[in-house]
């Protein structure tokens, strides 16, 4: 039996209520189910131009593997996760290089950088990709897991211990980044799996919601929205709602099941028939 | 660092810093003060920078919260003022303060605290180099190499063992299941493990599966020896040298 699964997205990025620029950019293409997020960094415009030239990158080279087989692998790729997820990983390690590039061509870019997280949905499959703090949520039957482990200097010491997680959420250092797409010329990219059910919520996010909203908060407004667009759009007003001090990114997916399935169906029948 | 001091006559008991988030104080032990006393609501204050000062609000609490001994529902506190609630004192201690303080915070819009930088390699070598170092004293140190491993005990699998190798494992129907259950009416993914750093994590599928006896709702940590019950199907897992 193959349950067909739609997945319904909604997305939404917001200047906030400080900032003069928007450095997040986001952008989901519904056909190939491949959603990607970045939050630029590099003053003056040019986060924008980061986080624009990773998300082009990431969809660009994923359309082309999936119209060619023999589009090249950027990166290592790693026996322990599937070909989609080596693939995503690939597209991150090229818009790492191209953004590099770009910033050592142009004096006035340099150091110009990016976060990047994408999600990528193969039938069941969920392909999770990242480098920086912008971070994937995984809702399952109420209960919120965070499925990236942020690549910042907080984050990484209270994974060893050095700090508690208080300790972080009050530190100053929290914008420091130990890895981000485009500022060195080649870049670590973790990757991550989950088989995907009815009812999933999936949530990519840039720091400016995850600062601003604690995820009991995140949760329970995702349960509580009626589509992914208007959780989206919830979490962002929230997020502004608690003073909204940096750009806020937000991309919803609903697992649904497809209205016309025969899995829907059978399962119908088996509820009568057992 | 700004912080909030908690204290019992002359003792204190716990040291608070002040992030962006506000900090809760009441009896509940879900507030980030806890003060167990009866004469304290379970949520009976909180203290939260806006507009770039350091506010206390009283969240209509029984017997009220008191700044420098007066009542109060809601002040901007400074340095050194007395928050006493039921008969815990908390003071206000903002004289760890370095430069980017409340008042840069009031000064800039967009503070460069808060502008997003990637650590240079040197010094991310040294992070991690503290890191490894504080590491390795709280981890246990597996020279063996360990195959984590499904061995089936009960029910119609297309093997009778399986070695778990990536980062995620598929229990069920589905063509990109590792263990490959059969039967009509069988899900597509009855149950998954995934790999997370620390090991091993059981998660539920179309089934609730179980551990042990008991049953998995969110994500369980995989033990040597653990019984999983997947529908009919019983897994031994194991971690085979």
């Amino acid at each position: 039996m193959r349950p067909q699964l739609h997945i319904q997205s909604g997305a939404r990025t917001d200047l906030g209520r400080v900032r003069k620029n928007n450095e997040d950019c986001l952008s989901i293409d519904p056909a190939l189910q491949l959603f990607v997020l970045s939050d630029g960094m590099g003053g003056e415009a040019h986060g924008e131009v980061a986080s624009n030239l990773a998300v082009q990158t990431v969809l660009t080279h994923c359309r082309q593997a999936e119209n060619s087989r023999t589009t090249p692998i950027f990166g290592e790729p790693s026996p322990d996760i599937s070909e989609r997820t080596n693939r995503l990983a690939s597209a991150i390690h090229l818009a790492n290089r191209k953004v590099f590039e770009t910033a050592s061509a142009n004096p006035e870019q340099q150091g110009m950088g990016a976060t990047v997280v994408a999600a990528w949905v193969e039938g069941q499959r969920l392909s999770v990709a990242h480098v920086g703090d912008s971070r994937a949520y995984l809702l399952r039957s109420g209960s919120l897991e965070q499925l990236t482990a942020d690549h910042s200097l907080v984050a990484e010491k209270v994974r060893v211990g050095i700090l508690t997680p208080q300790e972080a959420d009050a530190s100053e250092m929290q914008s420091v980044l130990t890895r981000a797409v485009g500022t060195t010329p080649a870049v670590e990219v973790d990757t991550d799996e989950q088989a995907l059910l009815v009812d999933d919520c999936v949530l990519l996010c840039s720091d400016g919601l995850t600062r601003m909203v604690t995820d009991p908060e995140i949760a329970s407004t995702l349960l509580t929205s009626t589509s992914a667009q208007e959780a989206a759009d919830h979490l962002v007003d929230l997020a502004n709602e608690y003073g909204g001090v940096d750009n806020i990114s937000v991309i919803v997916l609903r697992v649904m099941e497809k209205s016309d399935s025969v899995f829907k169906r059978l399962k119908i029948w088996e509820r009568y028939s057992g | 660092m700004s912080r909030l001091l908690l204290k019992f006559e002359s003792a204190t008991l716990k040291e608070v810093p002040l992030g962006t988030r506000p900090v809760t104080i009441g009896r509940a032990p879900d507030n980030d003060i806890q003060i167990d006393n009866l004469a304290v609501s379970n949520y009976h204050a909180r203290v939260y920078v806006e507009a770039g000062s350091l506010v206390v609000e009283d969240l209509n609490s029984l017997n009220g919260s008191f700044l420098n001994e007066i009542r109060v529902e809601r002040a901007m506190l400074k340095d050194g003022d007395t928050i006493l609630i039921g008969k815990h004192h908390i003071i206000v201690d903002q004289e760890h303060d370095a430069a980017p303080s409340l008042d840069a915070i009031r000064k800039a819009p967009a503070p460069r605290v808060n502008e997003t930088m990637v650590l240079d390699t040197e010094e991310r070598r040294k992070m991690l180099e503290q890191a490894a170092a504080a590491g390795e004293r709280s981890q246990l140190s597996p020279e063996r190499v360990r195959v984590p491993t499904l061995l089936v005990l009960r029910g119609r699998t297309d093997q009778k063992e399986y070695r778990i190798a990536g980062k995620l494992t598929v229990i069920g129907n589905s063509k990109m299941a590792t263990v490959r259950l059969r039967g009509w009416f069988t899900p597509e993914v009855a149950a998954q493990i995934n790999k997370h750093e620390d090991g091993y994590y059981l998660g539920r599928g179309d089934h609730v599966p179980r551990i042990n006896g008991v049953a998995i709702h969110g994500l369980a940590k995989l033990n040597d020896g653990d019984v999983i019950d997947v529908g009919r199907v019983r897994l031994n897992f194991l971690y085979r040298e």
